[in-house]
């Protein structure tokens, strides 16, 4: 177990810089998701912890130490790749014993360790398999116990569930965080899945362009997205984002109809006024929230809910009805979303309006 | 309904429309594939048939063939030029495949990690595979002269080292000989080993560098292994072309094709003296199939060898 700080950390090929001077501070034994879509160097970052990729500037501790020049074998860490990385010529044992290469243990003490992290991954029976006899999962779980049988000071994971098929994806998020929760390391996972993110970390980093935007709790991401980016990002399907216009308190919808605007920092009156699907429902309008309607064009059928699309002011915007309530297309509805539920931006800069 | 279904399968009529899908695209595949096949079979494999017919024979051009059955292989086994052939071919083998390969492979290994300049530095290494046998025996034939001409020599004397005679000597002739022939397959076997080397995903290694593999322990416990099925595509593919090296020693000693004493002669030489020399067809022909079931052999055992575990 151990911390893992970085401090302006930067990466450059050549002319590009790819990472722009991140800070961010992983406690011990805590779980933290780097999240972003693909280009945004939440991998390169990983990398450069782990010491796959040469820093370009600033510097990187574990465990207080400074790493920077260090070996990736001498930094004490574990990684879990994409394509699982674990060899087809050699069996699930000595896949997992790979991990304790470097380990001064005897040969009979290693087999033991071998053994136990097969019995935690309930891969004891495949030991003697060789990896192509293995399903997806199976290789993953291989690769998980080839990282945590040396006991090391944090794993790594760059994307480890996008190989796997939707519901192995689900159920190996279940199982990679109740391994966390048993073993307490420190753990840092890369994905571009929002909904791994939000399921799985304790602490979000989100990124963009080789910049952090936001680090928080899921919750703290969900309800207070500092930027329209994170707004989006978080949450399925994605907030409704309705330009408005500020006057005297109160913001007037480009859909119709206004809302009371908590007193803000806002610097220009055009702002834009968001709202999650999911608040976003057919119910008895007041006057403090934002009221919507216009015919229903699309209906997604969940079963737990329905999501609806409707059109109004040239605008499509999504909301929820419960499940069993099937609007028909064409239908003219009224969604209705309180006023403690909706966002507020500055449509320029993009930033959340502070309160 | 049903009347309307019948009509509209019968209307067209034709043997073709009456064909399901798979039969149609079967009939197409053979289509294509009868060319090559029919080409093969006359201008392979017939030849190859009437081999094994004629080393049964006396056939000289000059007389028809008669039968004479094992007469030819009695011959082969009793001349002692066939046994100095034979040892010559398995030096060719046992000292080219394993040198070749070794070559090649260390330069692929180091080719696969320079950036600067790769392509035309891999275009360097295949260029002597593209060279013709004759240009390039006789470059090397001029590399191996005494001293005014020969580089060689040039540099052993500037050094001090005394003259070698090297293609005239019966116990340098054959390392000589076999020189341009590794050299001119290196690049074929550099171009394949960089591809299963490129095969092997980068993740592998990097794992191995996070579990504090050694270079040498990367290379023993995870190239190698996964360069394997190039490794034995490689043997038996070099293997192949030792064993019927032909050219560079013809080429490379034409004045006297087959070295001093023989000491360079590989069965395929021998074989073409024994045919287009001495126009002992049946006699050659016996040697062709001596050397088909050498090949043979080789072949399978090494594939066996190296396929399992």
């Amino acid at each position: 177990m151990a911390t893992i700080e970085l401090d302006s950390l930067v990466k450059r090929y050549g002319q590009t810089t790819v990472v722009h001077g991140i800070d961010l501070a992983i406690q011990e034994g805590e779980f933290v998701v780097l999240v972003g879509p693909s280009g945004c160097g939440k991998s390169t970052t990983l990398r450069m912890i782990a010491g796959l990729e040469e820093i370009s500037g600033g510097q990187i501790l574990i465990d207080g130490r400074i790493v920077n020049e260090l070996q990736p074998k001498d930094r004490n860490i574990a990684m879990v790749f994409q394509n699982y990385a674990i060899y087809p010529h050699v069996t699930v044992a000595d896949n997992i014993a790979f991990g304790l290469y470097r380990s001064k243990l005897s040969k009979s003490e290693k087999r033991q360790r071998v053994e136990q992290a097969a019995e935690t991954l309930g891969l004891s029976h495949l030991l003697e398999r060789r990896p192509s006899a293995l399903s997806g999962g199976q290789r993953q779980r291989v690769a998980i116990g080839r990282a945590m049988v040396r006991d090391p000071a944090a794993f790594l994971f760059d994307e480890p569930l996008s190989n796997l098929d939707a519901q192995l994806r689900t159920q190996m998020r279940i199982e990679i965080k109740r391994l966390h929760h048993r073993l307490g390391t420190t753990s840092v996972f890369v994905t571009h899945d929002q909904v791994e993110a939000m399921t799985m970390a304790d602490r979000i980093v989100v990124m963009r362009d080789g910049r952090i935007l936001q680090v928080g709790t899921p919750l703290d991401l969900y309800e207070k997205p500092v930027d329209v980016f994170t707004a989006r990002f978080i949450g399925s399907p994605t907030m409704n984002l309705v330009p408005a216009t500020l006057r005297d308190g109160r913001a007037d919808l480009s859909s119709g109809g206004s809302v009371r605007v908590p007193p803000s920092s806002a610097k220009t009156p055009d702002i834009l006024v968001g709202v999650r699907p999911q608040d976003l429902v057919p119910t008895q309008a007041d006057s403090a929230g934002l009221t919507v309607s216009g015919p229903v064009a699309v209906v997604e059928t969940l079963g737990s809910e329905t999501l609806v699309h409707i059109e109004t002011a040239g605008q499509t915007l999504i909301g929820s009805a419960p499940g069993r309530q099937i609007p028909q297309i064409g239908e003219h509805l009224t969604l209705h979303a309180p006023s403690e539920r909706l966002y507020y931006f500055d449509k320029v800069t993009e930033k959340a309006l502070a309160a | 309904m049903s009347v309307v279904a019948h009509r509209e399968v019968a209307a067209p009529g034709g043997l073709w429309s009456r064909l399901s899908l798979g039969q149609k695209q079967v009939i197409w595949a053979w289509g294509f594939l009868a060319v090559p096949l029919v080409f093969y079979v006359v201008i392979r494999f017939w030849p190859t048939f009437q081999a094994f017919y004629l080393s049964v024979t006396d056939w000289t051009i000059t007389k028809p063939a008669s039968f004479v059955g094992l007469e030819n292989y009695k011959r082969l086994l009793a001349d002692p030029l066939f046994w100095q052939v034979f040892r010559n071919t398995f030096m060719y083998l046992i000292l080219g495949t394993p040198i070749s390969l070794l070559i090649s492979f260390v330069i692929a290994y180091y080719l696969d990690r320079v950036r600067f300049m790769h392509s035309f530095i891999r275009a360097l290494y295949f260029l002597p595979f593209l060279t013709t046998a004759a240009a390039m025996a006789w470059v090397w034939r001029w590399f191996y002269q005494p001293v005014p001409i020969g580089v060689i020599n040039d540099i052993l004397s500037s050094f001090g080292i005394p003259q070698q005679p090297f293609l005239r000597s019966t116990t340098q002739a054959l390392p000589a000989v076999l020189a341009p022939a590794v050299w001119a397959g290196l690049g074929f076997q550099i171009i394949i080993f960089l591809a299963g080397l490129r095969a092997i995903p980068v993740t592998y290694y990097e794992a191995a560098r996070i579990d504090g593999l050694s270079e040498g322990a990367i290379l023993r416990k995870i190239t190698l292994p996964l360069l394997k099925p190039t490794l034995v595509f490689l043997v038996v593919f070099s293997s192949i072309g030792f064993l019927r090296i032909f050219d560079q020693v013809y080429n490379i000693n034409t004045n006297d094709p087959g070295g001093p004493l023989n000491s360079t002669k590989p069965l395929v030489l021998m074989i073409y003296q024994t045919a287009f020399s001495s126009y002992e067809m049946g006699y050659a022909a016996a040697q062709t199939v001596v050397l088909f079931v050498i090949l043979l052999v080789i072949s399978l055992v090494q594939l066996r060898i190296m396929r399992d575990r």
